[in-house]
């Protein structure tokens, strides 16, 4: 087990209280494992993969344990964390594009970030060399302005900055939602060639798009409201999923070859709860075609299969 | 963009030669710099701000050389100015002219010494406050208003009659020590745009150290400005120290344009007519200020793009 999460709780300090988006998750993803995080806007995803490297002024950790390759991350403590980042564990940010510093030529960006790690860039350079040509980028990058290059190009810097230290775990924050579709997919190829090339052990992909994760991910987190729905293999969810919400969430994408100007598109009725004030039991309650009185219960986030896990009362095992 | 389609297909071919990868040479590498020195000679105004500036260095780094006489050689007194004596002499018989470019050099000493204090207090506080947030910030804003609300006249008159002699290096201390609030007010306010900035966050998150974060990432991305700081100050500290030493709250021990100015009024050189004793000092400040305010205007328009092609 290369990561393994606890129990983990994440609340952001509000000055009407502790608004909980991350509430007692509990996952693992294992050696080489691409794992997807799907789920809506708002859904605590982001901020799971980000509280697992750093938790801003604004976030607190309410309880939980993380750990990565048996030992254990003291993410609550920013200063312990600190030698962590970047050598162990890593994040694309959501702004790839804008992740550079546009007065430092990219070689100062390189040797800054391997100085704040005790490292020297002659260590790095050749395999640095060795990864900028494999992203398809030109050695001359090194002595340009982030300005210079493109947005394309520029992300794909940033991909080569996290990875460059070899981390355990990289967390990959929507790196595909501001590209146009032949470009996501070169990016989710890039992914898992990272993977395949050792570059990176596991890889959490956080997305709000299922059908990217179709074809990069081993495996599929579904999260709603702060809480994990589902988990399994990327083929079960796709073609057999159990949580009604990952049922709806798949219903509601449009099909290949279907034209949607006679029949209109259906969506999940409602809206996700406010965080801030979240109802009782099952999150999914409200919208849920199948609930029933055992709901206004919180359902366990049990395995149902060998590696398919539900949180749901209809499909738990009694 | 379209390269960016192209590079599933790009990275095996370019696998395989492994250890010799052509370096291509950089095409843009010096160009960050050449760009600002083109712009920076074809700016009317930051040339002849240079160029006037750079004569009253020239003037106080080789005065004592131009100048025939020494500051304390005796001649007749309130003599008009003459091929012999180019700024005439003053009450006590002093050649004028020997002590304007001895007093230029303690006006650039004072303004250099304020400067740095002031930049380095200013900067420091600012960095710390805007970078930090927080109690921290409160802490320091309130120091920083403190010192704004204090008069330094009279904190330089309290202080002053606590000490035997006042030099050159009290007076520059003083006015760095006095200038920096809003220094810091302004570095901080950029700080707190600049530490939301994405690629600082992405610093945070690879594992930065937060000095190194301060320095490298935010400070160079606001160095026109810190840079314009430091000459306004320069200005300035030159200016409140002519005004210090016209007062009589100068150094004690050395001649400034200033103290030259202090002594011409104390001895009525304006009801005497005499005005090559006081005109010069005033003339010379003037233009050193001013020199210095035109050539930052024009390293304004040369930082800022938006300004340039004006």
């Amino acid at each position: 087990m290369s990561v393994r999460v606890e129990h983990l709780s994440i609340a952001y300090r509000t000055r009407s209280g502790d608004v909980i988006p991350v509430d007692d998750v509990s996952f693992s993803v294992a050696d080489g494992e691409i794992m997807g995080l799907a789920g809506e806007s708002g859904s605590g995803k982001s901020t799971l993969g980000t509280s697992l490297i750093y938790l801003d002024a604004r976030m607190k950790h309410l309880g939980g344990l993380v750990e990565l390759d048996g030992g254990k991350l003291p993410i609550a403590d920013s200063r312990a964390m600190r030698p962590h980042r970047l050598k162990e564990i890593s994040l694309i940010p959501q702004y790839a594009m804008s992740a550079l510093n546009p007065t430092r030529k990219i070689r100062r960006i390189i040797t800054d970030l391997l100085r704040s790690h005790g490292m020297r860039d002659r260590e790095v350079m050749s395999e640095l060399k060795r990864r900028i040509a494999l992203v398809g980028l030109d050695i001359s990058v090194l002595d340009q302005y982030p300005f210079e290059l493109s947005g394309g190009m520029r992300q794909r810097v940033t991909l080569l900055l996290s990875t460059l230290l070899n981390p355990s775990l990289l967390i990959a924050d929507e790196v595909t939602s501001a590209l146009d579709v032949s470009t996501q997919r070169a990016v989710g190829e890039l992914l898992i060639e990272f993977r395949d090339r050792g570059f990176v052990k596991s890889m959490i992909t956080i997305t709000h798009d299922l059908s990217i994760l179709a074809q990069v991910a081993d495996s599929i987190l579904i999260m709603y409201a702060g809480r994990l729905a589902e988990k399994a293999s990327t083929a079960t969810i796709i073609d057999a999923p159990l949580h009604p919400y990952t049922q709806l969430l798949l219903a509601s994408l449009p099909a290949a070859g279907v034209r949607y100007d006679q029949t209109k598109l259906t969506g999940i009725p409602g809206h996700p709860p406010s965080l801030a004030n979240p109802p009782e039991g099952c999150r999914f309650r409200e919208r849920c075609p199948f609930a029933f009185d055992r709901c206004t219960a919180t359902p366990p986030f049990e395995q149902v299969a060998p590696g398919h896990y539900v949180a749901c009362w209809k499909v738990a095992p009694t | 963009m379209s390269d960016v389609t192209a590079s599933p297909e790009a990275p095996e071919p370019a696998m395989a030669p492994l250890p010799g990868v052509p370096v291509a040479l950089p095409p843009a590498a010096s160009r960050h710099r050449s760009d600002l020195v083109y712009y920076g000679l074809r700016n009317r105004k930051l040339v002849v701000g240079l160029a006037v500036e750079a004569l009253f260095v020239l003037a106080a780094l080789f005065g004592p050389v131009i100048s025939p006489d020494n500051t304390t050689a005796y001649y007749l007194p309130h003599l008009a100015p003459s091929a012999q004596h180019w700024l005439g002499t003053d009450y006590f018989g002093h050649d004028v002219f020997a002590q304007l470019v001895v007093g230029l050099r303690e006006s650039y000493l004072v303004g250099a010494l304020g400067a740095l204090c002031a930049a380095f207090t200013g900067m420091a506080l600012g960095f710390t406050a805007g970078y930090r947030g927080g109690l921290l910030d409160e802490v320091l804003q309130m120091i920083t208003n403190i010192m704004v609300m204090i008069p330094s006249l009279v904190l330089l008159v309290v202080i002053g009659a606590y000490l035997k002699t006042r030099g050159i290096l009290f007076e520059g201390v003083f006015i760095g020590l006095t200038t920096w609030p809003w220094v810091a007010r302004a570095v901080r306010a950029q700080t707190f745009t600049l530490r939301s900035r994405d690629f600082v966050d992405l610093a945070r998150l690879s594992g930065r150290r937060a000095h190194s974060i301060v320095i490298r990432d935010i400070a160079p991305n606001m160095a026109s400005y810190l840079f314009l700081v430091v000459v306004l100050l320069f200005g300035s500290s030159m200016l409140l120290a002519a005004s210090y030493d016209f007062l009589g709250l100068g150094p004690t021990n050395v001649i400034s344009l200033g103290t030259m100015m202090n002594q011409s009024t104390q001895w009525s050189a304006l009801q005497l007519h005499v005005w090559w004793w006081f005109v010069p000092p005033g003339l010379v400040l003037t233009g050193m200020v001013a020199a210095l305010l035109v050539a930052n205007v024009g390293l304004d328009e040369i930082f800022n793009p938006r300004l340039r092609e004006q």
